[in-house]
C-alpha cells in the first residue's frame, strides 16, 4: 500500500511539474531548433506549398521567435498535428509553442495547463449562403440546413447562437473542410458556417465566389495566438513579447526595409524597440537586438498580415477597419507599450 | 472388294450452342429477367465508365498555373490535373529534399535487386537469401533514408547490409553457374575439394575480406542528413506498411505458437497480449504511443514520433496476425500431429518441418488479406500528424494556389492504392496456385 502510495507520488510528480524542468527556452538553445506545432495545412495561416516549406501568418510567429533566440528565422522544426492532439502535444513538451489558430478561452486558459501569450488575429464565426437564396441575415436561417466543422469551438458557437435566438438547424458535420465545401457547393446544406477568414479564403477558391455570400453577423468571439505550456512564465513573456514588438514596430514604423536605417533612429522608442537604448531582450534572456533580427527576418506585424492574408493575397482578408487593424487605425491591436 | 465403312465427317455443332453468339445467348439473354439485367448492368457500367471518363479524361485541364484558371477553363465538370502534377513528387516521397529523392529510389531498388534471385531457377539458398532481405537490407536502406553522421558500430551494420547484399548476388551468380555455393566454390578454389579444414577457414577469410572491403566502401560514403520528420507521402505509408508486414508474420507466428503452448506463462502471455491489442482500436494504439508514452519517459528522453508509430502499427499488426495463424493451426488434423509425434519429431521439427508448412499455405489468402488490410490501415497515421499518402493529398487541396482541389489527389491515391493492393492479392492467387498443384491434380 505504501510502495503504491509513493510510486503514484512520484508519477504524480513526474507528469505534473514542468516548473522542476529545465526552462524552455535553455531546452531549444541546447537543441539549437525551435519546436513549433502547426495544424494541418490551412491557406494564410500555416500553409504548406509544394517545395515543402511552411508559411502563413501563424507560420511567421514561430519564424520570429527563433529569429529573436538563434538570429535566423529558420532554426524551425514544424510539427503539423491534428487539433484532437495539439494541447497534448504542448503538455508533454514535444512542442516548445503552438502557433495554429487557437482560440483564447478561459476553460483552455485555466484547466488545460496552458498559457495564451497573445492575439495575433481576431477572427469571428460568421455564414456563408448562395447569393440566390435570398437570405441576408443569419436570423433568416431558421430551420436551415448547415454545414460545420466537428471537435471545434465552431460547433458549440452555432448550437448557442440557434439557442438564443429560438430558432432551430440541421447540422451536417465532418472533419473534413474540403469535403463540407464539397457538400455546400452540391446544395447538401443551406449554409455553410466557419471563421470568417475560413470562410472568405474558401469562398475565393469557388467556381463563382460572387454566387455566395458571407452573412454581416459575427456570432462569436475568436481571439486567435500562440500558445505556450503554463508554468513557465519567462518563456512565454518572450513569446509575447516578440509579438508585441512586431506590433510596436508597425505603430512606430519600423518594416524589414527600413530597420537597418532606424537603428539611428533618435526617437526613444524606436531605440528602446530596436535595442539601441536600454536592454529590453536582457530580461527576457535574449540579445538587446533582438527586435532588429525579428524584424529584418520576418517584418512587423502589418507586413505579415499583408504578406499572407491581407487584400493583395489569394485569400485577401481586409484589414482596414477591422479589429486587426492597429489601435491607432480603429482597430483594437494594442501592444503594451516596449519600455 | 471389300466395303470399309467410312463415316461422314461429324458434322459442326449446330450454331446456337458454339460461338460467340451462342455464348452471348447463353449467358447473358437466356430469358427476359436475364436479359433485362444485362441492359441494365450494361447501362450502368457505360454511364459511370464515360462519366469517370468525361471527368478524368475529355473535360480535364491538363495545363494550368492555379485552380482558378482550371476552373475559369471548364468549371467543375472536368479534373483539374496541373496541381496533382506539381504535387505528386510530394505524395510519392513527402517533403524529403528534392535533391536526395535519389537515395529513396536507390533503397526501393535495391530491395527489388535483392530479392531477385529469389525468382531465379537454379538458385538453391533461397531462404538464406530471402532472410538476408529481412535481416540485414534494413540496415542498408535506414542509412540511405536517413543518412546522417555515423559511428564505428553504425558503419560497421551499414556494411553488414551491404556485405548482405553482395553475397545475395555472389551466391545467385554462382548457384547458377556451378551449381555450388559460394562458400564451397570459394573454397574448392582455394584449398583443393577434399581439405575441410583448410576450406572452412578459406571460407572464414573471404568473408572477413568481404566483410572489410564493404566497411571500407561505407566509410567513403557521406549522405546528409534527413529527418523522418521530412518523410512521408507513398515513401512514408511503404515504410510503415512494409516494416509491419515484416515484422508481423513472424511475430504472430511466435506468439499463435505460445497462444497454443502448455507452459502455462507463456500462453497466458501470448493470450493477454493478443487480447489486449486485439481489443482497442489501431487509432487508440496510435494515440497512445504518440501522446500518452512520452509522459511515461524520463525527463529528456524523446523517441522519434515516426518509431512510436511503426512500433504501434508492428505490435497491433501481429496481434491479428497471431489470431489467424492460430486458425490456420486448428485447421490441421491432430493425426498430423501424432504422425510427426511416430516418427519421433520433437516439437520444433513437428512445428517447423510437418504443421507450419501446411498451416501457413492454407492461410495464404487470409494472410494475404490481412497485409492489404494494414496497408490500407497505415492511412491512420495521418491523424497523429504524419505527411503519408493519404495527409500529401489532403494537402494538395489547402495549397493557396490549388485550394479546394481535394477530388483529383484523392483519386490519383486510390489508383495508387489499388495498384498496391491489387499486386499483393494477384501474387497471392499465384502462390496459392503454385503449392497446391500437388492437391489440385
Amino acid at each position: 500500500m505504501r510502495f503504491i502510495a509513493i510510486t503514484s507520488c512520484a508519477l504524480m510528480l513526474g507528469a505534473g511539474a514542468p516548473a522542476f524542468a529545465q526552462a524552455t527556452l535553455a531546452t531549444v538553445q541546447e537543441r539549437g531548433m525551435l519546436n513549433c506545432q502547426v495544424g494541418l495545412p490551412t491557406p494564410g495561416f500555416y500553409a504548406l506549398a509544394d517545395d515543402g516549406t511552411w508559411s502563413g501568418i501563424d507560420v511567421d510567429m514561430c519564424r520570429a521567435v527563433s529569429a529573436a533566440i538563434f538570429g535566423d528565422p529558420d532554426m524551425v522544426e514544424y510539427q503539423s498535428v491534428t487539433s484532437a492532439v495539439r494541447f497534448t502535444s504542448l503538455a508533454n513538451s514535444e512542442s516548445d509553442m503552438l502557433s495554429r489558430t487557437t482560440t483564447w478561452t478561459a476553460v483552455r486558459d485555466t484547466q488545460l495547463g496552458l498559457d495564451f501569450t497573445a492575439v495575433n488575429f481576431y477572427d469571428g464565426q460568421g455564414f456563408l449562403v448562395p447569393a440566390d437564396s435570398g437570405i441576408t441575415s443569419a436570423l433568416e436561417l431558421d430551420g436551415a440546413t448547415i454545414c460545420v466543422l466537428t471537435g471545434t469551438t465552431t460547433e458549440l458557437n452555432l448550437a448557442d447562437y440557434f439557442r438564443a435566438n429560438g430558432m432551430s438547424f440541421t447540422p451536417v458535420t465532418n472533419e473534413n473542410v474540403n469535403v463540407l465545401v464539397e457538400t455546400y457547393l452540391g446544395g447538401g446544406c443551406d449554409a455553410y458556417t466557419n471563421d470568417k477568414s475560413g470562410l472568405a479564403a474558401r469562398r475565393s477558391a469557388f467556381p463563382d465566389p460572387s454566387a455566395h455570400i458571407i452573412l454581416p453577423e459575427t456570432v462569436s468571439k475568436e481571439p486567435l495566438g500562440p500558445v505556450v505550456r503554463q508554468g513557465d512564465d519567462a518563456w512565454a513573456n518572450l513569446v509575447r513579447w516578440v509579438i508585441y514588438g512586431m506590433m510596436n514596430a508597425e505603430e512606430l514604423g519600423v518594416t524589414s526595409e527600413n530597420v537597418a536605417e532606424m537603428t539611428a533612429s533618435a526617437d526613444p522608442n524606436i531605440a528602446r524597440l530596436l535595442g539601441t537604448e536600454g536592454n529590453i531582450g536582457e530580461g527576457l534572456g535574449l540579445s538587446a537586438d533582438f527586435m532588429v533580427n525579428v524584424l529584418t527576418a520576418v517584418g512587423n506585424y502589418g507586413e505579415v498580415y499583408e504578406r499572407h492574408i491581407g487584400v493583395n493575397t489569394p485569400i485577401g482578408i481586409p484589414r482596414d477597419g477591422t479589429l486587426n487593424a492597429l489601435w491607432t487605425e480603429g482597430g483594437i491591436m494594442y501592444a503594451p507599450p516596449f519600455r | 472388294m471389300t466395303i470399309v465403312f467410312q463415316p461422314k465427317p461429324s458434322r459442326p455443332a449446330p450454331s446456337n450452342v458454339v460461338g460467340p453468339a451462342a455464348w452471348l445467348r447463353q449467358n447473358l439473354f437466356k430469358d427476359i429477367p436475364n436479359t433485362l439485367m444485362t441492359i441494365l448492368g450494361l447501362y450502368i457500367a457505360v454511364t459511370v465508365v464515360g462519366w469517370v471518363l468525361n471527368w478524368a479524361v475529355f473535360n480535364a485541364v491538363w495545363d494550368a498555373d492555379n485552380r482558378r484558371e482550371c476552373l475559369d477553363m471548364v468549371g467543375r465538370s472536368g479534373a483539374c490535373w496541373p496541381g496533382v502534377a506539381k504535387w505528386l513528387p510530394n505524395m510519392i516521397y513527402g517533403l524529403y529534399p528534392k535533391d536526395q529523392v535519389w537515395r529513396i529510389n536507390l533503397g526501393f531498388l535495391a530491395l527489388i535487386v535483392w530479392m531477385i534471385p529469389l525468382w531465379m531457377g537454379g538458385v538453391k539458398s533461397k531462404v538464406a537469401i530471402g532472410l538476408s532481405a529481412v535481416l540485414l537490407y534494413p540496415f542498408l536502406a535506414s542509412y540511405f533514408f536517413l543518412g546522417g553522421s555515423k559511428g564505428v558500430v553504425w558503419s560497421a551494420l551499414i556494411a553488414l547490409g551491404l556485405s548482405g547484399f553482395v553475397w545475395v548476388w555472389a551466391t545467385a551468380i554462382c548457384e547458377r553457374v556451378t551449381g555450388l555455393s559460394v562458400g564451397e566454390w570459394i573454397g574448392r578454389r582455394f584449398a583443393g575439394a577434399t581439405e575441410d579444414v583448410k576450406q572452412k577457414r578459406v571460407r572464414q577469410i573471404a568473408a572477413l575480406l568481404l566483410f572489410l572491403v564493404c566497411y571500407g566502401v561505407v566509410s567513403q560514403w557521406s549522405l546528409p542528413g534527413v529527418r523522418t520528420q521530412l518523410w512521408g507521402g507513398l515513401f512514408l505509408t511503404l515504410v510503415i506498411s512494409g516494416i509491419g508486414i515484416t515484422f508481423s508474420l513472424p511475430a504472430g507466428i511466435l506468439l499463435a505458437l505460445g497462444r497454443r503452448s502448455n507452459m502455462p506463462v507463456i500462453s497466458l502471455l501470448s493470450t493477454l497480449f493478443i487480447e489486449l491489442f486485439r481489443s482497442v482500436p489501431l487509432i487508440t494504439i496510435l494515440f497512445m504511443f504518440n501522446t500518452m508514452l512520452p509522459l511515461f519517459l524520463p525527463e529528456g528522453t524523446s523517441v522519434n514520433q515516426l518509431v512510436r508509430a511503426i512500433v504501434a502499427v508492428c505490435l497491433f499488426a501481429a496481434a491479428y496476425m497471431a489470431e489467424v495463424i492460430r486458425g490456420g493451426l486448428q485447421a490441421i488434423p491432430k493425426g498430423q500431429y501424432e504422425a510427426a509425434a511416430s516418427l519421433g519429431l520433437g516439437y520444433w521439427q513437428t512445428t517447423t518441418q510437418v504443421i507450419m508448412p501446411q498451416a501457413l499455405k492454407i492461410m495464404i489468402p487470409t494472410i494475404v488479406g490481412n497485409f492489404i488490410g494494414l496497408f490500407k490501415d497505415t492511412t491512420l497515421v495521418s491523424i497523429i500528424g504524419l505527411f503519408d499518402l493519404m495527409n500529401m493529398a489532403r494537402a494538395v487541396g489547402e495549397d493557396s494556389d490549388w485550394l479546394g482541389l481535394f477530388i483529383e489527389p484523392f483519386f490519383v491515391v486510390s489508383l495508387i492504392y489499388f495498384v498496391f493492393c491489387f499486386a499483393m492479392s494477384s501474387y497471392s492467387i499465384g502462390l496459392e496456385r503454385k503449392l497446391s498443384a500437388g492437391r489440385d491434380r
